[in-house]
C-alpha cells in the first residue's frame, strides 16, 4: 500500500508539473501584462453575426495562479497519521524487537523521509529554474532510492538480525580496551 | 506629511519651552540658562541608512546600495520619517510607497534591518555605530527602488473571492437587511480580518519565494480562511474545494516566518493549519448560531 502510495504521489506531481510547465509565463512580460488583467477582451455581439474569423485568444489576464486539480488533503492526513504513529512505532520496535515490529518500523521511517525529501525535491527542483528534465529525474531518483531502501531494510529483516536488533548492535561495538 | 512635520515641531517647541520655564525655576537666572542652552544644542546624530536603489530607467544597470547620512535629531522617530526627509531634502529620486503613516494601509511594507516590516511603525534604531539597511520586501519584483510589484499578490487575493457569498441570493435581496452573526461566530473573525494585506508575512516565506504562482501564500491563505470560517458565508465547501490541490495550502511547511513577522501581530500560520484542519476533515465549520437570514424573512 505505501509503494502504491509513494507511486501515485509522485505521478500526480509530475502530471501536475508537466501541466504547469507548459504555462510558465514570461516573467518580464508578466508585470506589465497583468496590469491589464482586470479589462478582459470580449468579443462582440456584432462579431458572432459575422462569419466565423478564426479568432486568437489573446490572454491579458494573468494565468491562474491556483494549482491544476487533483486533492492532496488524503496524502496529507495520511502525513500526518505516519508522524503521529512513528511516535508509538519507534518505542514499541525498540521496547518488543519483533520482525512484525522491524516491518512497521521499516516501512513508516522510510515513507515518512520519502514524503520530506519530496517537498524539498517539489520545492528546489523547480522547472522555472532548473528546466523540465531534472525535476523528473529527481523525483523518479528519489523514488528508486526510497524503494531500494525498503526492500534493503526488508531483506535485512527477513534474512539477518532485524532492524532494531542491528540498530542495538551498533550501540554496543565498544571500541579496544586499551 | 505636513501634518507630521507640524507634530515634530510642536512638540520640539513645546518640550524647549517647558524646560526653559523649569530651568529658570529652579536656577532662578536667565544668564544660567543662556549658558546652558548652546550645551543643548546638541551636536547631530548621525545614522547611516543604506537603501536599496535601482531605477529601469537607467538600462542595464545593477541594484545598488545607497548610503545617507540622517541627522536623527532633525528626524521623527520612524524608519519612514527618515525616508520622507531623505526624499525630501536628500535626493528626490528615491522611491518608496507611502500612505497612512499609522500602520493601517500597508503601503509602506518592506525589509527594515532584515525584517519585513512597515516603515511607519518601526521604530529606527539609536545607536549610529550601526547603519540601517533598507530593501525592498524580499523576492518580489521590483519595479524601482522599494517598491515592488505587488500584482500577483492582489491576483490571488482576488482568486479566493473575497466578498460574502450566500446560496439563495435570489431571495435575499441586496441591502435590503442584515444578516445576522452570533457575538461568539463574530469572535472567530478576531485576529484574521484586522489583516492589511501588506505582504510582509507572504514575501518572508520561503515557500512563497520559491512557488509564488502556485501557492497562495499566508496573507491570502488567512484571508481564504476568515472568509471560510464566516458564519455568514454560506460557500465554504467550494472555497476549500478550491484549495485542495498540492500546491495552494500544501506548500507550507509551517515553519512561521510569517507570524513572526507581521507588524500587526496576527498569526496567519494558524489559520493556514485551521485550513488543513478543515480539508483533512479532523474539523469542521459550526453551524451558525443564529439563524443568518432571519431578518430576510
Amino acid at each position: 500500500m505505501s509503494l502504491a502510495l509513494i507511486l501515485r504521489g509522485a505521478a500526480r506531481c509530475n502530471a501536475a508539473n508537466l501541466v504547469k510547465s507548459a504555462r510558465i509565463t514570461p516573467l518580464k512580460a508578466y508585470s506589465s501584462l497583468v496590469a491589464n488583467a482586470q479589462r478582459q477582451v470580449k468579443p462582440l455581439v456584432v462579431a458572432k453575426a459575422a462569419a466565423p474569423v478564426a479568432r486568437r485568444e489573446i490572454s491579458v489576464s494573468a494565468p491562474r495562479m491556483a494549482a491544476a486539480g487533483g486533492s492532496h488533503t488524503m496524502l496529507w492526513t495520511i502525513e500526518r497519521l505516519v508522524s503521529l504513529g512513528l511516535l508509538a512505532v519507534i518505542p514499541a520496535a525498540f521496547i518488543a524487537p519483533s520482525q512484525v515490529l522491524d516491518g512497521l518500523l521499516a516501512v513508516s521511517v522510510v515513507i515518512h523521509t520519502h514524503w520530506g525529501v519530496e517537498a524539498m525535491v517539489v520545492d528546489y527542483m523547480r522547472p522555472a529554474v532548473v528546466g523540465n528534465v531534472l525535476p523528473k529525474v529527481a523525483h523518479i531518483g528519489l523514488i528508486i532510492i526510497s524503494v531500494a531502501t525498503l526492500g534493503g531494510l526488508f531483506y535485512f529483516i527477513q534474512n539477518d538480525v532485524g532492524l532494531v536488533n542491528g540498530i542495538k548492535r551498533f550501540w554496543s561495538i565498544k571500541g579496544k580496551q586499551q | 506629511m505636513l501634518v507630521n512635520e507640524a507634530r515634530q515641531i510642536l512638540s520640539r517647541v513645546g518640550s524647549l519651552t517647558a524646560r526653559q520655564q523649569l530651568r529658570t525655576i529652579t536656577n532662578g537666572t536667565a544668564q544660567l540658562e543662556q549658558q546652558a542652552q548652546p550645551k543643548e544644542a546638541k551636536e547631530p546624530q548621525i545614522k547611516k541608512f543604506e537603501i536599496y536603489r535601482w531605477n529601469p530607467d537607467n538600462a542595464g544597470e545593477k541594484p545598488y546600495m545607497q548610503t545617507y547620512d540622517v541627522d536623527l535629531r532633525e528626524c521623527g522617530p520612524m524608519v519612514l520619517d527618515a525616508l520622507i526627509k531623505i526624499k525630501n531634502e536628500m535626493d528626490p529620486t528615491l522611491t518608496f510607497r507611502r500612505s497612512c503613516r499609522e500602520g493601517i494601509c500597508g503601503s509602506c511594507a518592506m525589509n527594515i534591518g532584515g525584517t519585513n516590516t512597515l516603515a511607519c511603525i518601526s521604530k529606527i534604531d539609536t545607536n549610529t555605530s550601526k547603519s540601517l539597511k533598507v530593501y525592498p520586501l524580499p523576492h518580489m519584483y521590483v519595479v524601482r527602488d522599494l517598491v515592488p510589484d505587488m500584482n500577483n499578490f492582489y491576483e490571488q487575493y482576488r482568486n479566493i473571492q473575497p466578498w460574502l457569498q450566500r446560496k439563495n441570493e435570489a431571495v435575499e435581496e441586496k441591502g435590503k437587511a442584515q444578516y445576522l452573526q452570533s457575538v461568539e461566530d463574530r469572535s472567530k473573525l478576531d485576529g484574521l480580518y484586522e489583516c492589511i494585506l501588506c505582504a510582509c508575512c507572504s514575501t518572508s516565506c520561503p515557500s512563497y519565494w520559491w512557488n509564488a504562482e502556485k501557492y497562495l501564500g499566508p496573507a491570502v491563505l488567512m484571508q481564504a480562511y476568515r472568509w471560510i470560517i464566516d458564519s455568514r458565508d454560506e460557500n465554504s465547501a467550494e472555497r476549500l474545494s478550491k484549495l485542495k490541490d498540492p500546491f495552494s495550502v500544501y506548500r507550507c511547511h509551517t515553519i512561521m516566518n510569517c507570524t513572526r513577522t507581521c507588524p500587526k501581530g496576527l498569526n496567519p500560520g494558524r489559520a493556514i493549519a485551521e485550513i488543513k484542519k478543515l480539508l483533512s476533515g479532523l474539523a469542521s465549520k459550526p453551524e451558525p448560531k443564529l439563524e443568518t437570514a432571519a431578518l430576510h424573512k
